[in-house]
């Protein structure tokens, strides 16, 4: 297959797999406020892990470029949530039934998923396999992440299949940045080094301002901490 | 001198860098909470930061080893935590939760101080040629954890002096450590992904449970999360030149 067909694919799974998120709403009305926490626990101990593999990617390549590359992922989705008004925005309010809430709701994961695509492509340059590996840990990441969404929208009445559709909807800029990003990152090599630090700077700011803060409200700092400490593990050991 | 004293001078070197940690926060004055919440979110990125390259170079000895040690090195402090919450401890003007916060940091970093000493004496096991640079070189990266100590520590009123003392104590078990795992380099460096692990867990665990929380109570989180990311990057790059 040509690779830009696997980064389409497999960047497309990973898309695909946020729909997954519904299925616990399926099965329960409406779930306890404690088990949000413990799926945003799980997509940011996922989240840090694909960070961490990232980062020992570029390691051994250019550390000033690839941290001058971290600061403009940093610098980047901090600007992106500043002047879209989103940055105090809490993404646990199932009783919040304003418009403006539910847009920027979207909003917000659909900037959070533009840099996963950009992990993915630049992974998926270093090599296939640590690029499908990533595909996949963000894949996974999407289901609970998917969870989240689906549980805000449900609780404002929309039907849970358009839920599901939305939740695959923000994350069609994943797939997009994945292949361009590859596209470009083939074409210019030497920009790897940068974008894999855009990458691990980007991830890390979005666990710790988007999917970590929450978290501690809905349930205990221990539980949080051991769940995003074991999904981590499980990437990092994998990744190894 | 015995080649064993010189591990041992050496390790004394790197833990008294620890204390210039401290003096940052001899020129800036910060007390109230918001301050106490940028300290936690610096102190954050740091130990993350310190964590990714342990695991790093752990892994390259062995991953489930390293992994071992980390599940170790989380149950430990999660343990120390449940038992430092049956005492009333006060630390500088701190009570209660703040206290036991406090105190949790200094354990955290002391038992990290254990797996650094192991691996400074394994490094001198090498051959001595290369002595003073790995010594200069774990001294400079031992700076930056007295920061994340005295970040801690300074805010609840605890002295300058005291900041530097505290750092440079939770330095000591690396000349302590450094010397047997000099004169034992076998067996220690069996032992190195284990305690790379441990510290690395230790930290992590430190960061989710206690840090990171009280960060977002006290502060928005836009800036935690700036904090916490640009000292993780920080910490790397520091560490990859050293």
């Amino acid at each position: 297959m040509d690779p830009t067909l696997t980064v389409l694919l497999f960047s497309s799974v990973a898309a695909g797999s946020a729909s997954l998120g519904a299925l616990p709403l399926v099965l329960r009305e409406r779930l306890p406020i404690a088990w949000i926490g413990w799926a945003n626990a799980v997509a940011a101990g996922l989240m840090l892990g694909a960070a961490y593999a990232l980062l020992v990617a570029g390691l051994d390549l250019m550390p000033v470029w690839g941290a001058t590359g971290a600061l403009l992922g940093i610098a980047f989705v901090y600007w992106t949530h500043a002047v879209s008004g989103t940055a105090d925005l809490e993404l646990n309010r199932l009783e919040e039934t304003s418009p403006e809430y539910g847009y920027k709701v979207l909003l917000v994961n659909a900037l959070h998923s533009a840099a996963e695509g950009i992990a993915i492509g630049v992974a998926m340059v270093e090599s296939l396999s640590f690029g499908i590996f990533m595909a996949l840990a963000i894949a996974v990441h999407n289901v609970p992440e998917g969870t989240v969404l689906c549980a805000i929208l449900k609780s404002r009445g929309v039907r849970l299949a358009d839920a599901a559709g939305l939740a695959v909807a923000t994350n069609v800029s994943q797939v997009l940045l994945a292949v361009a990003a590859f596209a470009v990152l083939t074409a210019a090599p030497s920009a790897v080094t940068w974008v894999l630090g855009f990458g691990v700077g980007a991830l890390v700011y979005l666990v710790v301002f988007e999917l970590l803060p929450e978290s501690y409200r809905q349930a205990g700092s221990t539980s949080i901490a051991l769940v995003t400490i074991a999904a981590m593990g499980i990437v990092v050991l994998l990744s190894g | 001198m015995h080649p064993a004293l010189v591990v041992l001078s050496y390790g004394l070197i790197t833990a008294l860098a620890t204390g210039l940690g401290a003096v940052p926060f001899a020129f800036v004055r910060m007390v109230s909470a918001r301050a106490v919440a940028y300290a936690n979110a610096v102190a954050s990125g740091l130990m993350l930061g310190a964590s990714f390259g342990l695991v790093a170079e752990g892994t390259r000895h062995g991953s489930w080893q390293t992994i071992g040690g980390a599940i170790v090195g989380v149950a430990f402090i999660l343990a120390t935590q449940r038992f430092l919450g049956r005492y009333d401890i006060q630390f500088g003007t701190a009570r209660g939760a703040g206290a036991r916060r406090v105190t949790l940091v200094l354990v955290v970093m002391t038992a990290h101080s254990f797996a650094e000493g192991v691996a400074v004496g394994v490094a001198f096991g090498g051959g001595m040629t290369l002595a003073a640079v790995i010594t200069a070189a774990i001294a400079v990266h031992n700076i930056p954890e007295g920061l994340a100590i005295s970040a801690v520590l300074r805010p609840r009123n605890v002295s300058v002096f005291r900041c530097a003392a505290w750092s440079i104590a939770s330095s000591l078990p690396q000349p302590l450590m450094a010397v047997p795992a000099f004169l034992f380099v076998e067996t220690f460096a069996t032992a190195l992904p284990y305690g790379m692990g441990f510290a690395a867990g230790a930290m992590v665990v430190m960061v989710f449970v206690e840090l990171l929380p009280e960060a977002y109570e006290q502060a928005r989180k836009p800036t935690v999360a700036l904090l916490v990311s640009v000292t993780l990057v920080a910490m790397v790059l520091f560490q990859q030149y050293l």
